[in-house]
């Protein structure tokens, strides 16, 4: 017995930002990252490797949160500098036929009005294959970019159910038949059937029309992060695919059977929403090579505990130098950054910072280590448990050769078992996303 | 101290990738429509290679078991190609990699393949190399309705004055023939496009060619040559030579002796680039590069057939009739690769078939190890051969191993000063001669 056909995407975790770099296998990634060619041959990869889409995090600051300096980050090419994949994702429509392009644009540093512009413009150009990842911003350095303070972690939440039902009705301004393109008779677009919304919200307002015209999929696919209660609440709400990391299967399991119930609470068919775990395997040509390769990575950990602090306090917005390394954080410390992911983090008081910082990961829901045939037994087993609907994969390192152990290796294995897709049924990323 | 900058190109065929390794993706079912060579060629260009080069074969090989079962189930030699179909799409793909295709002399008749040629130095902007060989397998022959081939060195003979006539052709336009005057109404000066008249011992044009001149005037030449007879042709015509002896002092003796050749031939032995092949096994450790190779070996020894098959297209010999754990017998003779034959015999030295497919390498030299140590051991034998490059041999023929060549070992030779960042000049020749 095996688990049903799952989804994959892939997970660009520092977005459109310097991938590897300095390590082996890293090519020319110091110098030519900001070019599209590496996400090109990316999205053509998966495209081949039967993904369902390329999903593309972003951030808009130069992070400062450890030891309240840039110093590290820009050291080593963490978390900055980096793109916009907004830029990108017109780019690799270009290169790709079927594989869904899913942005990160932020609720709280955009307008609606552009957001909804851009990625009904985006959609047109993609012929149907975009998503947008609604994220509503985390961190403190980001928002003094835009000249104000970042908002609370629930009141950012409230502004985006707010943005994303005025976004929609930016999108459905127009008829579905409001384009008549009647040549003879000279008439383009019915002007009865583009409506002004007149839309006066809490936090923001629009008269509207949209000035694009109704686009393939008429609105975006939408996903989003969300592990706090509000957070989950937005996705219920509105999102067709979720990015997850609960720690554990059962975790995992807990975490799509809090969701389904939320999505039916909403009136929703809980199929319509899939739930996708943050996973990175770790591939080998056999198992022991896998898992030494494994155990270097945890010893490289090891002796790059600052990196993995760094990290952890530009996800949060704190400072975790200021924190002794062999006891546990204070109990009342939580983030107006990453909330759920932060207190996933922290764990229950009983480890040191030190032990957490090596054992936990932000990208990992379950550890997947071996061979590609092993790996996809592994999936298969994982989504037997949990009952669906797929992985994200997270391209650490993320290089070229990491992409090819990935969709030349693990997805013909796991096509072998029949659990992921073999071709593209549909030509919309949410057709393709919804079909099983 | 390190050896001078040296040259690096790709060595292959259009033939499925492997589809048996656990990494092969989907290529193997779709490699035909060209798509895999375009990343393949782009990736290459990334990592600075000065070209890539296409062997190529005409025939589905039964030599191996009197059947072309074993060709055609492993998917070894056949399918494969049409290199020059493949060229221009490469080239359109890529804006400085050279692009080299193997057009046979005794398969084509001189001016289809100037022309030819021609045309795909003017698409490529002047990047065309073409690999020269004569061919040496009679079954290919017979494809062309021939019953074989010329013996080995009137193939060369011939191979001669084809490349002399080829050459004619391709100078029978002058350089500033293309004049595109508008107000005299004269697009090409017919004074500067002459006949050839062109009467040799084996083949009669009279020319001139009805295309421009190359953007190269005469694109790239390569060649492999093994036997003395291919030695003195290369060093009279080959802007490279693709070369195979064993272990460092031959290679050594090898380009000594073309450079030797080269320059009596009243030619500058620097503009013949000797360039040898390899195929490096990487590893993220030591110890992960030896495994690899331990389990290479361990699989050919299980299933040596792939070896054999090989050895039966090239040196026309069956070699299913022989007994795997004894050594070839004496009596065995081939009108194919003569000088390959009698240098596998040298090199088998009384090993059984079986050890010798688990030994035998194409490649000039071993590399093992991590991306910086291989790059290591190609500085020290450049310091000791002289230069001028290598050519990797694909293998296996897959995404992963092409990226770990242009992302894992290019980076480590750059970082040596041993190999190029960058692309000096827009055409093949130019790049291939800037040191």
């Amino acid at each position: 017995m095996s688990a049903r056909m799952f989804h994959l995407g892939w997970f660009l975790g520092n977005g459109f930002g310097v991938q590897a770099w300095n390590q082996e296998w890293a090519g020319t990634g110091a110098t030519d990252w900001m070019m599209p060619d590496q996400y090109i041959d990316l999205a053509r990869s998966i495209e081949r490797g039967g993904f369902d889409f390329l999903m593309m995090e972003d951030s808009v600051q130069i992070p400062n949160a450890y030891q309240n300096s840039s110093e590290y980050y820009l050291r080593t090419a963490s978390a900055a500098p980096k793109q916009d994949p907004a830029v990108l994702a017109g780019i690799l429509s270009q290169f790709t036929d079927k594989v869904g392009i899913v942005a990160t644009l932020t609720t709280t540093f955009y307008h609606p009005f552009t957001v909804a512009r851009m990625i009904s413009t985006l959609d047109h150009v993609s012929k149907g294959r975009i998503g947008w990842n609604i994220v509503t911003g985390s961190s403190t350095y980001a928002a003094k970019n835009f000249g104000f303070d970042m908002p609370e972690h629930d009141l950012r939440y409230e502004m985006a159910d707010e943005f994303v039902e005025l976004a929609c009705k930016l999108w459905d301004s127009w008829e579905p038949d409001a384009v008549l393109a009647d040549v003879e008779n000279g008439i383009y677009a019915d002007h009865t059937k583009v409506h002004t919304l007149d839309f006066e919200g809490k936090f923001y307002s629009s008269r509207g029309p949209l000035n694009t015209t109704p686009s393939p999929q008429g609105r975006p696919v939408f996903l989003q992060a969300g592990g706090s209660d509000k957070g989950k609440d937005l996705a219920a709400k509105y999102v067709e695919a979720i990015i997850a990391n609960p720690p554990g299967v059962e975790k995992m399991k807990a975490y799509r059977e809090d969701i389904r119930r939320r999505a039916v609470e909403h009136g929703r068919d809980p199929d319509s929403i899939k739930v996708m775990y943050l996973v990175s395997p770790v591939l080998g040509e056999t198992d022991a090579e896998a898992e030494e390769k494994l155990a270097r990575r945890e010893r490289a950990k090891e002796s790059n505990i600052e990196g993995l602090l760094a990290g952890r306090s530009h996800l949060a917005s704190i400072d975790l130098s200021q924190f002794p390394l062999d006891e546990p954080l204070p109990d009342d410390l939580i983030s107006n950054g990453h909330r759920s992911s932060f207190a996933n983090f922290k764990g229950d008081g009983t480890q040191t910072l030190r032990e957490r910082i090596l054992a936990h990961s932000a990208t990992d829901a379950v550890h997947l280590c071996g061979t590609p045939a092993t790996v996809a037994a592994q999936m298969d087993e994982i989504m037997q448990e949990v009952g669906g609907d797929g992985f994200l994969i997270v391209g650490t390192p993320m290089h070229r050769r990491y992409v090819a152990e990935i969709t030349d290796g693990l997805s013909p294995a796991l096509r072998r078992r029949g659990l992921i897709r073999d071709g593209f049924e549909h030509q919309l990323l949410r057709d393709n996303l919804l079909a099983f | 101290m390190s050896a001078d900058m040296f040259h690096l190109g790709w060595f292959g065929s259009f033939i499925p990738t492997t589809w048996t390794t656990g990494w092969d993706g989907t290529d193997a079912a779709r490699w035909m429509d060209g798509k895999f060579y375009v990343d393949k060629v782009r990736t290459l260009e990334r990592a600075c290679f000065d070209f890539i080069l296409f062997e190529d074969s005409s025939m589905v090989s039964d030599v191996y078991g009197g059947s072309s079962e074993a060709t055609l189930k492993r998917g070894g030699w056949a399918p494969k190609g049409d290199p020059v179909a493949l060229a221009p799409i490469l080239a359109r793909a890529t804006e400085r990699i050279g692009i080299s295709v193997t057009m046979s002399t005794s398969f084509y008749p001189p001016w289809m393949l100037a022309r030819s040629v021609a045309t795909l130095d003017h698409m490529s902007r002047g990047r065309i190399g073409w690999n020269i060989v004569t061919s040496s397998e009679d079954l290919a022959a017979k494809n062309f309705g021939m019953d074989a081939l010329p013996p080995h060195d009137e193939r060369y003979a011939r191979a001669d004055e084809f490349v002399d006539l080829v050459t004619q052709l391709w100078d029978s336009w002058d350089a500033d023939a293309l004049v595109m005057d508008r107000e005299r109404g004269v697009y090409v000066d017919h004074t500067k496009v002459r006949p050839i008249d062109f009467v040799g011992k084996y083949y009669k044009s009279r020319g001139p060619l009805n295309t421009l001149r190359p953007p190269q005037g005469r694109p790239v030449l390569t060649q492999a040559g093994g036997s003395p007879a291919g030695r003195q042709f290369a060093s009279r015509y080959a802007d490279m030579v693709m070369a195979l002896p064993k272990g460092v002092p031959a290679m050594k003796e090898y380009r000594d002796d073309i450079r030797m050749r080269v320059a009596a031939e009243g030619r500058d032995p620097d503009r013949t680039k000797v360039m040898f092949v390899v195929s490096p096994i990487l590893g993220e450790t030591h110890q992960h590069a030896l495994d690899r190779k331990a389990a290479k070996d361990e699989a050919v020894r299980q299933h040596p057939e792939g070896q054999l098959i090989g050895w039966s297209g090239s040196m026309e010999i069956d070699f299913s009739r022989f007994d795997l754990d004894k050594p070839l017998p004496d009596d065995v003779q081939t009108n194919g690769h003569q000088s390959t034959l009698a240098n596998f015999r040298k090199w088998a030295n009384g090993r059984t078939l079986r050890e010798a497919c688990v030994a035998y390498r194409t490649e000039s030299m071993e590399l093992i190890g991590t991306p910086d140590e291989v790059a290591a051991q190609m500085d020290e034998a450049m310091q000791e051969v002289g230069g001028d490059g290598f050519l990797i041999w694909n293998q296996p023929h897959n995404r992963r191993y092409i990226g770990e060549i242009a992302d894992g070992l290019v980076p480590a030779l750059q970082k040596r000063g041993l190999m190029r960042t960058g692309y000096g000049h827009e055409h093949f020749r130019d790049n291939l001669l800037e040191f």
